[in-house]
């Protein structure tokens, strides 16, 4: 009688799991210590959004001294429907940040990533769900943010990394980021939204490796309509992964002061 | 008179050692003992890092000399508050510069005066212990370039802090003007610590006792080390290496004497009571100093007090305000006739 109902459980425990699998049905993310989905982890974009979120060649690197290196890989855009919308005097402002990108993209100065550009940048970020928010930290200039969990705070002040409220639909962590200051760009190829900027991000765990990023963004001096991006994000899967310090400002000091040094 | 005020210290230190009575430590849902939350150094105000040699061997204030800290506390908290320039604490070292006070949201301040006499609490006499001879040759070396330098020449002559860098760890705690906030949180495997000033996150993994996993090698260094964690007891343990070393100085700030890149940190923060963690750093350097040393204060929370995003490289004007009017006089001098 034991034995029968140890193997009737074993049955149907092999059942609970294996149907849905074979059903293809949604993947549950294990839980973290509140009992919301395990987002946890060092996490990294595998794809070249940060050269530009829409479609590219590839194209020269900034110096002929270094060769190829440097040069800019050819990239699938991530921008749903393939173009972003912009009003027009913006996308003429969109061009001369291109003609300028090697000197006035944040990124070339150190500058803070601003979101959504932080979680595609090719560096890793790790996610930590404490009970106090949900922190990411970015390898990139020593970047983070907290996620307030909790009821929603107005931005107390316009920041590079914008204020995020954030909560679960289900197993989704959304985060709605608002009071950035505008200074940021999406991308090394001049796109960029004002400080009126309002980008609602959607991270899904689709299985052990891999979350599912999504970022609705909005900013109608900016944008003739709301967009979104999405793409995959890998978990970096060896086995002593770390996040490592990448302190940028000392490498772009010549560009932002060597017209002021002793000659 | 001396006895009993020794007596007394003695009663403060040991009440200052022990979490208090009928207080159990919170503990997170995983059981680990619960340090998070924003916890500041501002307590410390007043307290000197060096032990003053009128101290001694004596770690504790007496009742006299704690009324005067406590006034001029309260003198530095009041002005603060009223959004006027103190003639107290670290605005004194100001006299004579021609700044514009900061707004009570800026500045910091104590909300209970310390008896600690110094901030090093080992050695017995609270002070550094003496340098090995190849750092106070680095030391007169460095003192000798700056005075070849009237001014800076590159960012390279100004600090770490100054280029918005790093403050190291030690340097991110100490109490200073503002930005003393440390940003705990815990999830089960992991401690983060948070600063507000350069944005810096160290991701603390907890190990079990005396199964710490390895460091990274000597190969790859950080201006904030490589850690690692474990409980003992009710204490959070820190260890950390792997420090960029010559750069960056141990004080507050990342000012004062630079570490070398053997600098080796052993931090230990025990949670006294709702409001305070006990903070404890044993420094090790080798190559710097000839013995270990100790530093030791409470770290507290503030009502209200939050980390904010501080863009300190983003918004580092004085950076090339300080570069440009050093070349401006230069260019000034330059023109006129060479004096005789």
């Amino acid at each position: 009688m034991q034995v029968r109902s140890i193997s009737l459980i074993a049955v149907a425990g092999w059942l609970a799991f294996a149907l849905p699998a074979l059903h293809g049905q949604a993947y549950r993310a294990p839980r973290a210590a509140d009992g919301h989905a395990d987002l946890s982890g060092i996490w990294e974009a595998l794809n070249t959004a940060n050269w530009g979120l829409e479609d590219h060649s590839p194209q020269a690197g900034p110096m002929w001294q270094t060769g190829a290196i440097g040069a800019e890989p050819a990239g699938q855009g991530v921008v749903e429907g393939g173009a972003i919308p912009y009003l027009p005097a913006a996308l003429e402002e969109r061009k001369s940040n291109f003609a300028n990108r090697r000197t006035n993209d944040p990124e070339a100065k150190c500058y803070l990533p601003g979101i959504p550009r932080a979680n595609y940048m090719p560096y890793p970020f790790q996610i930590v769900q404490s009970p106090r928010g949900i922190l990411f930290v970015y390898e990139y200039a020593s970047a983070n943010r907290l996620i307030n969990m909790g009821k929603p705070v107005e931005p107390v002040s316009d920041t590079w990394m914008g204020t995020s409220n954030g909560h679960w639909e289900g197993d989704t962590l959304v985060i709605e980021v608002t009071g950035f200051n505008g200074l940021a760009w999406f991308d090394r190829a001049g796109d960029f939204a004002s400080d009126k900027l309002h980008v609602v991000e959607r991270f899904t765990r689709t299985d052990r490796d891999h979350l599912q990023y999504e970022a609705a963004i909005e900013d109608p001096s900016v944008f003739s309509r709301p967009w979104k991006i999405s793409m995959p994000l890998y978990r970096r899967v060896e086995k002593d992964a770390q996040l490592l310090e990448f302190k940028c400002v000392e490498f772009a000091e010549e560009l932002l002061y060597g017209q002021y040094k002793k000659k | 008179m001396v006895v009993l005020c020794a007596f007394i210290a003695g009663i403060t230190f040991a009440q200052a050692k022990a979490p208090a009575k009928n207080w159990t430590p919170p503990k997170t849902a995983w059981g680990d003992p619960d340090i998070q939350g924003v916890w500041t150094s501002d307590d410390s105000f007043g307290v000197p890092f060096e032990r003053p040699h009128v101290y001694g061997n004596r770690k504790f204030l007496t009742d006299e000399e704690f009324a005067e800290r406590e006034k001029e506390n309260k003198l530095l908290a009041s002005s603060i508050e009223a959004g006027v320039t103190p003639n107290a604490g670290y605005w004194r070292q100001h006299e004579g510069v021609d700044y514009q006070p900061y707004s009570s949201s800026w500045s910091e301040y104590a909300r209970q005066t310390s008896r600690q006499t110094s901030l090093i609490v080992d050695p017995e006499d609270g002070r550094l212990p003496e340098l090995t001879q190849q750092a106070l040759m680095l030391r007169l070396a460095a003192i000798a370039a700056s005075r070849r330098k009237p001014r800076p020449e590159s960012w390279e002559d100004i600090n770490m802090f100054g280029r918005c860098i790093t403050r190291g760890v030690l340097g991110s705690m100490l109490p200073v003007m503002y930005g003393n906030g440390t940003d705990i949180l815990q999830s089960p495997g992991l401690v983060v610590i948070r600063y507000e000033m350069i944005h810096e996150t160290r991701i603390v993994p907890i190990d079990p006792p005396g199964h710490p996993h390895p460091h990274l090698s000597a190969g790859l260094r950080a201006y904030m080390g490589d850690p690692r964690g474990h409980w003992e007891g009710n204490t959070l343990v820190v260890e950390t290496t792997n420090f960029i070393g010559g750069r960056v100085g141990i004080g507050a700030d990342g000012a004062g004497l630079k570490y070398s890149e053997d600098l080796r940190l052993v931090e230990r923060f025990t949670r006294m009571s709702d409001r305070s963690i006990q903070y404890a750093v044993t420094v090790s350097d080798p190559k710097t100093f000839t013995a270990p040393w100790t530093v030791e204060f409470p770290i507290t929370q503030e009502p209200g007090y939050q980390i904010y995003e501080y863009a300190c490289h983003e918004g580092n004007y004085a950076m090339a305000d300080i570069l440009s009017g050093a070349r401006a006089e230069e260019a000034k001098e330059g023109a006129q006739p060479a004096a005789k």
